[in-house]
């Protein structure tokens, strides 16, 4: 019942989003990051999410660049996303009709896999938000998905241009602005029915919603970027309206301190990025909120490299006129490539007592890489990315144990892989992914992973995606 | 007792300094100078040299104001054309006729160096 209540409200969110869309007096119906700035969406994103330089700048800059002259936003900065895809891999079922509750989280066909509203924009002044309202399909439910409420303002110091900002968001690493970091990486999308890997560093989407923060941050001479966010449980208190719709399972005892320092440096229309970033988290076992908790120590470093096109400074050929619209043009040609490495340090002093955890200490390691290319052509965007992930770790027969499907014969977390897509974006506001994972390894094996029969060859996925924002 | 009188006097016409130079800049400045660090600072930077924090990321480089080549022909319907219109990377904006009016002043009165006359 409650379950129906809450998709009645956000059918009629949508409802409402669209009514304001449809009387909006802007020229261009993209979302409201775009109606508030008057730029085209491929000035911030390659394809989105992926982010461009100026991107990154406006996003630093607290999402409140407009072309109003007013301090706030109307109509409010509202915008909508769907998300349909179809899943190919062995398991799933089939035949399961759209907004059907029943048997969603194993079909195929997810019609919606989700629906979005995103409150993009200027709040007021110099406070802007991204605020992501989602109805998953495949859970049937509702909840506030990714949130970064940020201040910002720009100034000098030691005569160099300095952005500098507050952020308060629900998920680590939500808040940066390259796509090298785990929250906005790649893939950008993937199937919520296929079976993924089992282990994961909690840096790597595990406190998504389970933690809200408050963190400060400066970009200094376009060379320097430095953070540091404190988080807490969305159990309780103030951050708890952080996590509207998602229970915390992963509940944080105390601060959790996060941290990041990047360097940035343009050599031409190449953009080169280095940076490392990290957190410690002392985290109850599952269904506890008192007594001892596990410690887990996360360091990564990241790197970025994007080449924006081949249109000299000196010289912009950006045209004014493309398709009838005010457009400004990146380059034909953007390449980007991202790679991530996360170290993690688990001390499981209080699930070793519950018999959770067979080892007291363990580590988990994973990377990511990927290269995307994008050509920006007559007839849309095309473009294609090729990745490769890997997690290894130390053996415990408790945490990775033996399951059907999800489980792990040896009690290795160790599994590698790769992903390939290919992308078009024939519309501003419409893009189609089709996209390939292949498993080497899987929960630690090839054949008979889970101890079940099922091989990791069992678990690769094609995936069929197509996303429209209005 | 004296001295303390005598400071206050000091910090008093010290304070009343800018609140002069306020009046004497106008409305149209204060309000131009406003306008310009919501609007263009981001790009064209605190000096209005073309700097800004976001001038970086973009492929071209904003306008630099201090640029004396800048203030050459109709800077004013440049100005206006370029806000209402739009140019290159720079987007149209939604202003005033009297916001960009406070706008181009505040950019004429403090970036537009002066003449150099030769001796």
């Amino acid at each position: 019942m409650i379950g129906r209540q809450r998709r009645q409200v956000f059918l009629l969110l949508t409802v409402l989003a669209s009514l304001e869309l449809a009387v909006s007096t802007t020229v261009q119906a993209v979302p409201s990051f775009a109606r508030q700035t008057n730029l085209p969406c491929n000035a911030c994103h390659t394809v989105f999410p992926e982010l461009t330089p100026f991107g990154r700048m406006f996003k630093l800059g607290g999402y409140v660049m407009s072309k109003s002259a007013k301090a706030y936003e109307f109509p409010p900065p509202l915008a909508g996303m769907l998300q349909a895809s179809h899943t190919s891999a062995k398991g799933l079922t089939s035949g399961v009709a759209p907004f059907d509750s029943a048997n969603r989280a194993t079909d195929r066909l997810a019609l919606p896999q989700q629906v979005s509203i995103f409150f993009g924009g200027r709040i007021y002044d110099k406070v802007g938000a991204f605020v992501q309202g989602t109805y998953d399909g495949a859970s049937n439910h509702s909840f506030l998905d990714m949130t970064d409420i940020r201040y910002a303002d720009n100034t000098l110091l030691w005569n160099k241009t300095m952005i500098y900002g507050l952020t308060l968001n629900n998920s680590p690493t939500v808040q940066d602005v390259w796509n090298s970091t785990p929250a906005w990486g790649f893939p950008f999308a993937s199937s919520t029915v296929a079976t993924t890997p089992t282990a994961a560093t909690k840096l790597d989407g595990a406190l998504a919603q389970q933690v809200g923060g408050i963190g400060a941050y400066v970009f200094w001479n376009n060379l320097v970027y430095l953070e540091g966010t404190v988080y807490r449980t969305t159990r309780s208190g103030i951050s708890k309206l952080l996590a509207a719709g998602t229970p915390t399972e992963e509940v944080v005892d105390g601060a959790a301190p996060y941290w990041r320092l990047a360097l940035e440096h343009r050599w031409k229309n190449h953009f080169f990025m280095f940076g490392t970033y990290g957190m410690q988290a002392d985290i109850f076992p599952s269904g506890e909120w008192s007594g001892l908790t596990d410690r887990f120590t996360d360091v990564a470093f990241d790197a970025q490299y994007q080449f924006m096109g081949t249109i000299e400074p000196e010289h912009p050929q950006i045209h004014m006129q493309m398709g009838g619209e005010h457009k400004a043009k990146t380059g034909h040609h953007i390449i980007t490539a991202h790679a991530t490495w996360i170290h993690e340090k688990q001390d499981w002093k209080a699930s070793v007592l519950l018999g959770g955890a067979a080892n007291r200490s363990n580590s988990l390691r994973s990377l990511r890489m990927n290269l995307n290319y994008y050509y920006r052509s007559h007839v849309g965007d095309i473009g294609g990315s090729i990745g490769y992930f890997s997690t290894t770790g130390t053996t415990d027969q408790l945490l990775y144990a033996a399951a059907p499907l999800d489980g792990s014969r040896t009690g290795s977390p160790d599994s590698s892989g790769y992903v390939l897509e290919a992308d078009y974006r024939p519309w501003e506001k419409t893009k189609m992914s089709l996209q390939y994972v292949i498993y080497n390894r899987f929960n630690g094996g090839h054949a008979d992973y889970d101890g079940y029969g099922r091989s990791a060859a069992d678990n690769r996925t094609l995936y069929a995606l197509v996303v429209v924002m209005w | 007792m004296k001295n303390v009188s005598g400071y206050a006097a000091v910090v008093l016409v010290l304070g009343a300094v800018p609140l002069l130079a306020t009046s004497v800049g106008g409305e149209k400045y204060d309000a131009g100078r406003r306008l310009y660090a919501n609007k263009c600072q981001f790009c064209h930077g605190i000096r209005g040299d073309g700097k800004g924090p976001a001038a970086e990321a973009l492929l071209g480089h904003p306008v630099d104001f201090t640029d004396a080549a800048f203030w050459k022909g109709d800077v004013t319907k440049k100005i206006y054309e370029t806000i209402t219109h739009g140019k290159q990377m720079m987007p149209a904006f939604d202003l005033k006729s009297d916001d960009i009016t406070a706008i181009t002043r505040y950019i004429s009165h403090t970036f537009k160096k002066a003449p150099q006359h030769d001796k």
